[in-house]
């Protein structure tokens, strides 16, 4: 296709992600390297006639307002924001790491750091929903495989509702549930004959409850995949492999596995992109005080009741942004080999 | 799909049932509670009071509706239905939600199958590259992207209309829909719009009048797949749209952020359950197309 | 109508050439083939013709126009592909009448062409039928009247035959070659079965590498292969070809010793007979080896032996000889018969006519 035709087809959407994906990606750079205005402070002595004067320090709206207005970005901040405290807290992190403690306690305090915090709930949720989900699809697809054809389409029907669903209300639907005056909730103090328990209150069991939401949610996707790659694998193997001798567990393992394995591929790139973006759980589920995710302290900070925190949440997307380039790198990698040799 | 169980059959003719089945069923119908169970739960929770669905004392309450009698004569009532929709006005959440979703899968359809035209044919480095950075912006959470537009969009005046909104998740689509409608683009031989160019068509001709009509399966389940996406979003609506604009999901989220009041959270789960609807309908009759969707993203991307 | 003109055409991908500095005239009229293994460049060329690949260097002029940067739609070919490219969401004939309507030809002539096109391809009881609930050779002729349907410069065949079953390959060969005939528009026609190259074409151009081989009518490149790929590509069985050293005329190798060949070359060369013209003799002659494999033809038999590289030679004997695997075969092979190639280059060796086998 000659560049001139190619330009011609691909420009209106080169147009749209370039304005709002890439040029945002700018200003989320430029953001991240500012931070907001404090209050303009003015001494203002105020005197009564008997008492004398007072010199006192209040915030001068107008100006604080004419300042903003003026440079909305803020003022300029270089890296401090990535470095502060609420970010990558660098000068937190050499002081924990001279420290004469234990590793344990090196961790929890690292932990007590508000990125540090997202990054580890945010990569065991990821690294864990997603082989969970795989694994539980697989064995769904293998199981429904095995069903009268009539009872397929209804079973695949129902399956598919937890991955459609909008996640902030299958989070929310779980936490109806889940949460200590929900049926799950009850159920869960009757089996623990623990009256007072509450997801609420414990951050295991909300860490629990965020991982199974994720593999409610994760698992159908793998199930549809494997389930229509099951429907591909050939006969003729499967034959063979049984005139070979192999028994059920072997044919699993020697023809079918083998047949899903760049599925699966496919499958984890799309979960580790998804899961890594983790966020609505952590609304639906209100967890914010035991679990966060990178997602969910940008969407903090920019829901903050006294001003939005710009540049911190952009300090965070940055951050964010890194880790998703670095999650994709081998893929990115792999990809651009198997072009380079398909290139003529 | 029968070799994984004939084998049996074969082998061992008139069996009894074998263990292996029966483990299958079981573990399949473990799985079809989990899947299904919820949203027949909160649907049918969503037509009692607060103090049955979330009951402090007894949680049999939910299925008997104790309160709800008490409390509206009937052991079913609308009162979170008529709270939400009416008096917390969700019907113009619902309204906007589907101005927004109509919008943007019309606006993502143009623009994606145009380009994943381009891409499919076009098979120089740049397509490739352009479908690499594609692939990252797939990947990137969309709360990200949305820090970069509160600032400008202030700034420029357009911050909580809905027109932006869906330009930004058109835009926010793209990478997706680009890809699966290049693969689709690809499973159609290059051969057909080479016929069609020999035969007298410009590309846009060859296009439109060849390749279009051969493509509206790929672009159908495309289609619904930016519909789930503009739908489903979360992101991008809390934080690009002003309280009269709010599409449903942002408006759930803000039933509760009131939910110390009594009865405010029913109107919350009839919200949910309401904008489940759609979704249920989704899947019934489109779900041979989803799973085609799916699967041919799996396949050939 | 058109006569074509390719002026050192190439064709090449970063570090990939596909043609290399292609010339060709192609007179009005003439069914050129072109053949070759796939990967040796001819569908590049067809399809640089065609305007679907460009050009990398080189001119093409078709009807004393050039036409390296007009749109496929102004170059007035017509094309038919390898898996036809029909439209499969048009009938038969919609399909057919495709052209037309694209090229703005009033809609009162329509009926008329494609009624006529339609009737010389026999497809006039399929036209309201779709692509999908037609046979392949029903396809096929669907793709050629779609081709036949407007007069253009020429026709563009792009191997239209290989994905048809034997029998049907055999009568729609015979429908081209009648419609070639009929219309006598100039005939670009690709393939890799040197069969169809000997049965249709005027002349065939034998490509290897991107680079054209030979260029002549079919009977000159199967009597005198320029070189040892051709040889080896022309022909069922393919020609023997056998290393050996020639001195005063005398060919000879272990099992092959062939004198009066002419005394133009001498040292290592490869020699080149065709299974048919070698007689096999009970006692004597001038080749013998053992028998690696015999297979009855019906109308013949042909022997097998192994050559030095494991190469298979085959000899060509009458319907009723007899032999066992592992019997020394003898045979003779007529030194008119007999093609001699440079070893290293592969060039035919001039001087060595065999006219007598013609």
């Amino acid at each position: 296709m000659p560049h001139r035709t190619f330009l011609f087809f691909i420009l209106p959407s080169a147009v749209a992600m370039f304005l709002f994906i890439a040029l945002p990606i700018g200003s989320v750079i430029l953001q991240s390297l500012h931070v907001e205005h404090g209050q303009v402070l003015v001494e203002v002595e105020s005197c009564t006639p008997f008492g004398g004067c007072k010199t006192q320090t209040r915030v001068d709206a107008e100006a604080t307002a004419a300042l903003r207005a003026e440079a909305p970005l803020g003022r300029w901040n270089g890296l401090g924001t990535y470095m502060n405290r609420a970010h990558l807290a660098t000068a937190e992190l050499g002081e924990i790491f001279r420290s004469d403690t234990t590793l344990r306690e090196k961790f929890a305090q690292v932990y007590q750091l508000r990125f540090y915090r997202a990054l580890f709930f945010t990569l065991i949720y990821t690294f864990v929903v997603t082989p969970a989900g795989i694994i539980v699809g697989f064995w769904i697809a293998l199981a429904v495989n095995r069903l009268p054809q009539m009872l397929k389409g209804p079973v695949i029907f129902v399956s598919l509702l937890p991955m459609i669903i909008t996640p902030l209300i299958g989070s929310l639907v779980l936490y109806w549930m889940l949460n200590s005056r929900g049926i799950l909730g009850k159920a869960l103090q009757w089996l623990s004959g623990n009256p007072d328990l509450s997801i609420a209150a414990s951050g295991p069991l909300m860490w629990v409850s965020l991982i199974l939401y994720g593999i409610w949610i994760a698992a159908p996707f793998s199930f549809v995949v494997f389930y229509a790659g099951l429907q591909t694998v050939p006969d003729d193997t499967l034959e063979s492999a049984m005139i070979d001798g192999a028994n059920r567990w072997e044919r699993v393992r020697y023809v079918v596995i083998p047949h899903l394995m760049p599925l699966a591929t496919f499958v984890s790139l799309v979960q580790v992109m998804d899961n890594f973006r983790v966020l609505e759980p952590i609304v639906g589920f209100n967890a914010e005080a035991h679990a966060m995710s990178l997602s969910s302290i940008i969407y903090t900070d920019l829901q903050a009741e006294n001003g939005q925190l710009f540049g911190s949440a952009a300090a965070t997307s940055m951050l964010t942004i890194g880790f998703v380039v670095i999650l994709l790198s081998p893929v990115l990698v792999r990809t651009w080999r198997e072009f380079g040799k398909r290139a003529h | 799909m029968t070799t994984l169980h004939t084998d049996t059959a074969q082998s061992k003719p008139r069996q009894r049932i074998p263990l292996i089945s029966v483990v299958a069923v079981v573990f399949v119908a473990i799985w079809l509670v989990t899947a299904g169970f919820p949203f027949l739960w909160t649907a049918w929770g969503s037509f009692k009071v607060e103090a049955d669905f979330f009951s402090r004392i007894d949680w049999t309450f939910a299925l008997s509706g104790e309160n709800t009698t008490r409390q509206t004569g009937g052991p079913f009532t609308l009162g979170g239905y008529q709270g939400a929709w009416i008096d917390q006005a969700f019907w113009k959440a619902t309204l906007n939600t589907a101005i927004v979703t109509v919008f943007v899968t019309t606006l993502s359809l143009i623009l994606g199958t145009l380009g994943g035209y381009a891409l499919a044919r076009s098979g120089r480095r740049y397509a490739f590259w352009l479908l690499m950075v594609a692939l990252v912006f797939r990947a990137m959470p969309h709360i990200t992207l949305v820090s970069g537009y509160l600032m400008p969009f202030f700034e420029w005046n357009i911050w909580g209309t809905l027109p932006t909104t869906i330009i930004v998740l058109v835009a926010i689509n793209q990478p997706f829909t680009l890809w699966m409608l290049h693969s689709f683009f690809l499973s159609i031989p290059k051969d057909l719009d080479e016929s069609a160019m020999v035969d007298g068509c410009t590309r846009l001709q060859a296009f439109r009048l060849v390749i279009v009509p051969v493509m509206w399966p790929g672009i159908i389940t495309t289609g619904l797949f930016s519909f789930l996406l503009a739908y489903n979003d979360f992101a991008v609506g809390a934080m690009l749209l002003s309280q009269e604009n709010q599409t449903m999901i942002p408006k759930i989220t803000s039933f509760m952020g009131s939910i110390e009041q009594e009865g405010n959270i029913m109107f919350a789960v009839s919200a949910v359950v309401s904008a489940t609807v759609p979704l249920f309908l989704l899947v019934m009759f489109f779900q041979r197309q989803i799973v085609g969707g799916l699967t041919a993203g799996a396949v050939k991307g | 109508m058109a006569e074509i003109h390719l002026k050192n055409v190439s064709r090449r991908w970063h570090n990939f050439t596909a043609v290399d500095d292609l010339t060709l005239q192609i007179p009005d009229r003439e069914f050129l083939v072109l053949l070759g293994p796939s990967g040796c460049g001819k569908s590049t060329t067809m399809r640089m013709i065609a305007g679907l690949e460009d050009v990398s260097s080189g001119e093409i002029w078709m009807g004393g126009k050039l036409m390296n940067h007009l749109e496929p739609k102004d170059r007035d070919v017509s094309m038919v592909f390898q898996s036809y490219g029909l439209y499969p969401n048009m009938t038969v004939y919609e399909n057919i009448r495709f052209p037309l309507k694209i090229r703005g030809i009033p809609a009162s002539e329509h009926k008329q062409r494609v009624m006529k096109a339609a009737e010389m391809v026999e497809l006039t009881p399929f036209l309201d039928r779709r692509p999908a609930a037609l046979s392949g050779g029903q396809r096929q002729r669907v793709a050629l009247a779609r081709a036949i349907v407007r007069e253009p410069n020429c026709f563009l065949m792009d191997e239209p035959l290989s994905n048809l079953d034997a029998k049907l390959r055999v009568s729609t060969r015979a429908q081209i070659a009648n419609l070639h005939h009929a219309l006598k528009t100039t005939t670009i026609y690709v393939t890799h079965d040197q069969v169809e190259a000997m049965t249709l074409a005027d002349r065939v151009v034998v490509m290897k590498g991107g680079i054209a081989q030979q260029v002549g009518k079919p009977m000159e490149i199967y009597d005198r292969p320029a070189n040892t790929f051709v040889a080896s590509f022309i022909g069922s069985p393919a020609m023997n070809l056998i290393d050996g050293d020639i001195a005063d005329g005398t060919f000879s190798n272990p099992y092959l010793t062939v004198s009066g060949l002419p005394h133009a070359a001498r040292g290592p060369v490869t020699l080149g007979f065709r299974a048919e013209d070698v007689s096999v003799v009970s006692e004597g002659g001038n080749l013998s080896a053992p028998v690696y494999s015999v297979e009855n033809l019906g109308d013949s038999t042909m022997f097998a032996i192994k050559g030095a590289h494991d190469d298979l030679i085959s000899l060509k004997a009458d319907k009723t000889a007899r032999m066992a695997i592992g019997e020394t075969v003898h045979a003779h092979v007529p030194a008119a018969a007999c093609h001699v190639f440079d070893r290293e280059s592969g060039l035919r060796i001039d001087g060595f006519d065999n006219q007598a086998v013609a």
